[in-house]
């Protein structure tokens, strides 16, 4: 069995740092919990471990002896299996094939011992037979499993390594308790058989039912290692959230929206893939935050509002008036605009002109059909110079402008013509430091013109910064909201990081 | 070398690759250093009785390419193999319905582009609501025509343009050149005002550059996708009328070689099969130097089957280039 010692990690992307200073200790023998929030950069030193990045600086140690691991291959031989949160199945293949598949067991070195493979399979689903529910078995394939139980088969293939080194990054996301409570039990037993274990989870109650030890990592660094006997919940959030930030944030805007204002958008028991019985409203000239941990249904509830998946029940009302909105074009009408922090997917129409790029919104709000470029101009100049965006000509391809400017030209298009809600969806991700506050500043005298304003940040710093009230999104249900003095990253994380 | 050599080699170069990068200006330089080449092979190739007769045969396939022109631009794998097919039923349809009197002109025309636009709409129609792939789709509809075709036809050749089609696809009718060749100079404007001056236009690159943005931004993705489609078996519909009045007759199959062609004149011009981008100036100028190749090698004794294997393997090299120029932009 095998130790693993991480010093002096480090990951950049470019400019953006990943992981700043990495120390990790891994002992035979023992769960080892890895908890922080997001972004701080826990992927990172898990992705480093199972070989799919390589450290710009930094050692790894197995057994006291440097190591390098320079890609999957390298980290199975060294005897690491790695449970990755992005499941990686086979969707059109069985079970058995997926669960045998980091091991095919041969037979001359071409075919399949399929006698054994199956028998491997078995072994391992035979543990979770009575949780994995109906319709699981050996010779099911894999797409028409559902998400938990495609979960368990990705467990299951981590375990059918039997690796030294276990790695699990947030395996029990969509598991319900049962399975999680066998979940837990065969970690027990391959601690007891000597197994290293990594184990990565939001779930503060899951932490503490399971682990040994936990390491907090805090904007790219690892902040302390504790003994799970010797700690809290409390602590161990206090450690993520750091000494310093524990008042209200300094710049937290006061809540200036009265409350009489009226409602311009008011959701009630939206429910839909990923989210369930969502309530809020967004008041005129109130900008409301979406927080929590990343992927709780924050980005579904605004995309469904959206039209872009409809919610399957709950009703929206947009300016007092019931809607019932089914695409975006429906959405685009009744006075919805929705940017995506995701401009390359979801934004950017690549290689064209920005004047191409900024006009469709304007275009759809005046039911218009001729082009006239010099009025279109015109029209655009004053939102783009509102975002302080810099560019050459209408007729510079997109392409040509940093990420940045790329984005405050998606956001230009919807603000030719008003909407009277504006759904922001993560939308500073990846842009540089002054396009945020750019777009900051812009958002909030949109807010104070009485536009209604919904914001959706996976930086809490950010949006402590500008929210004038946070839900917290926990398992995809609104699980507290922060008002006032309340609105400190410790109660933010406290409800982030709660049992659902 | 010295400073200024370097940077005059330099300049040169860049000179080049901005060249390189406009494909209309290539595809206009390429026109006439081939037609040179003809003039050397075979002395009175660039006579201007010659090249009017190569602009009559590029409008014809200028007109087929103006819709796959569209359909390619509209992305998501866009291309339309079915365009043979329908300037073949056209070509019978315009035949029969004209039957060699003039009196017959006006219900041909509406008779070949509804046609055409009603099988376009089929294959735009399972292309989107379907979800076939528009390879898959616009082959099948090609099968379907070709059997078509052989059900109407029966085997005997049938149908004769009218003495004034022919006249407008062959004669001078205004400054010197024939109708035809002005009726493709409209559609090149018509073309240029529909992607550059509508929002239609936009629209069309915006679904062709990135779909799930233009849908989040309200575009009606499917239905302008559908449009395209019908526009391009309109388009065949029109080129299989225009085509009678060049040949007199329709004869077997005779739309079948416009299918590679119409590809090739679009991505000869400019427009990416991956779309989104180009337009169909370029497409035009593809079209004329496709015929011209296609003359050249008639003129060097090439049969059709060895014309074919060419084509083809233009298209190919094409492909070469434009893959390393979007990996190089990835």
């Amino acid at each position: 069995m095998a130790n693993l010692t991480i010093r002096g990690a480090r990951k950049a992307y470019g400019a953006t740092v990943a992981l700043s200073r990495g120390d990790f200790d891994l002992k035979e023998g023992e769960v080892h919990v890895l908890i922080g929030s997001n972004g701080s950069g826990k992927s990172t030193l898990c992705k480093i471990v199972s070989g799919s990045v390589r450290p710009d600086a930094g050692e790894v140690l197995i057994d006291g002896k440097p190591v390098s691991i320079d890609g999957p291959r390298a980290a199975r031989a060294l005897g690491i299996a790695t449970f990755y949160q992005e499941l990686s199945l086979a969707a059109h293949r069985t079970v058995a094939e997926n669960i045998g598949l980091p091991e095919l067991p041969g037979k001359g070195g071409i075919f399949v011992d399929r006698a054994r493979l199956n028998a491997i399979a078995e072994r391992h689903i035979s543990r979770f037979a009575d949780v994995a529910g109906e319709g699981f078995s050996a010779d099911t394939r894999v797409e028409h499993l559902r998400e938990d139980q495609r979960q368990l088969v990705e467990i299951m293939k981590a375990l059918a390594t039997e690796a030294p080194i276990l790695i699990f990054d947030e395996p029990t996301s969509s598991l319900d308790r049962a399975q999680v409570e066998r979940f837990f039990e065969i970690l027990r037993e391959l601690k007891a058989e000597g197994r290293a274990i990594v184990f990565i989870s939001h779930r503060m109650d899951e932490i503490f039912s399971v682990g040994d030890r936990v390491t907090v990592i805090r904007d790219g660094e690892t902040v302390g290692t504790s003994q799970i006997s010797e700690t809290n919940p409390a602590n161990i959030i206090r450690q993520m959230v750091g000494e310093t930030e524990l008042a209200v944030t300094e710049g937290a805007p006061p809540a200036t929206v009265e409350a009489k204002a009226e409602a311009v958008l008011s959701v009630a028991g939206l429910s839909g893939k990923g989210f369930a019985g969502v309530s809020f409203e967004v008041r005129r000239g109130e900008i409301l935050g979406f927080g929590g941990l990343h992927g709780q249904g924050q980005s579904a509830v605004l995309r469904s509002i959206f039209g872009v998946s409809p919610a399957a029940a709950g009703s929206i009302r947009i300016n007092r008036e019931e809607r019932a909105i089914r695409s975006p074009r429906e959405a685009i009408r009744c006075g919805l605009a929705y940017v995506s922090g995701d401009r390359g997917r979801d934004g950017v129409v690549h290689g064209r002109p920005i004047l191409e790029n900024v006009t469709p919104i304007h275009f759809l709000r005046n039911r218009l059909s001729l082009v006239r470029p010099g009025s279109l101009r015109e029209r655009a100049a004053k939102p783009l110079s509102a975002l302080k965006t810099r560019f050459a000509g209408y007729e510079q391809p997109v392409n040509a402008l940093s990420g940045g400017n790329q984005q405050k030209i998606v956001i230009a298009r919807w603000l030719i013509d008003r909407p009277d809600v504006l759904l922001l969806d993560d939308p500073t991700k990846g842009i540089d430091l002054q396009a945020k506050a750019d777009l900051f500043a812009l958002i909030r005298s949109l807010a104070a013109e009485g536009m209604g304003i919904v914001l959706y940040s996976s930086e809490d710093a950010e949006l402590l910064a500008n929210a004038d009230r946070i839900l917290v999104f926990n398992s995809g249900s609104v699980s507290r909201e922060l008002t006032g003095a309340d609105r400190t990253r410790y109660n933010l994380y406290h409800a982030a990081y709660e049992a659902a | 070398m010295s400073v200024e050599t370097a940077g005059r080699a330099e300049a040169s170069r860049l000179a080049a690759a901005s060249l390189i990068r406009q494909p209309l200006l290539v595809a206009l330089i390429l026109i006439v250093l081939l037609l040179a080449l003809g003039e050397m092979l075979s002395p009175g190739f660039a006579s201007p009785q010659q090249i009017l007769r190569l602009l009559i045969v590029a409008a014809l396939l200028g007109i087929v390419a103006a819709g796959q022109n569209l359909v390619i631009l509209g992305g998501r794998e866009g291309i339309d193999l079915s365009v043979g097919g329908i300037v073949s039923l056209s070509a019978i349809i315009a035949g029969n319905v004209m039957n060699g009197s003039d009196g017959g002109i006006l219900p041909a025309i509406l008779a070949c582009v509804a046609a055409g636009a009603l099988f376009g709409t089929f294959n735009g129609v399972g292309v989107t609501l379907l979800r076939i792939p528009p390879l898959v789709m616009t082959l099948g509809m090609l099968g379907v025509l070709q059997g078509l075709l052989v059900v109407i036809r029966q085997g005997v050749p049938s149908g004769r343009a009218a003495p004034a089609l022919s006249e407008f696809v062959t004669r001078p009718f205004l400054l010197g050149l024939p109708g035809i060749i002005w009726l493709w100079v409209l559609i090149g404007l018509l073309m240029a005002f529909l992607l550059r001056r509508t929002v239609f236009g936009y629209r069309v690159y915006a679904i062709g550059s990135n779909e799930q943005a233009a849908l989040l931004a309200g575009v009606p993705v499917r239905l302008i996708r559908v449009s395209l489609f019908t526009l391009s078996g309109a388009f065949a519909g029109l080129a299989g009328l225009c085509l009678i009045g060049y040949a007199g007759t329709s004869f077997a199959n005779v739309g079948e070689l416009y299918m590679l062609p119409s590809i090739i004149a679009v991505v000869l011009g400019g427009t990416p099969l991956s779309g989104g981008k180009g337009g169909y100036t370029g497409t035009m100028a593809g079209a004329v130097l496709l015929v011209i190749l296609q003359s050249i090698l008639t003129t060097i004794n090439i049969e059709e089957s060895g014309r074919q294997v060419i084509f083809g393997l233009t298209l190919l090299v094409l492909m070469l280039f434009y893959g390393r120029g979007r990996a190089m932009r990835a």
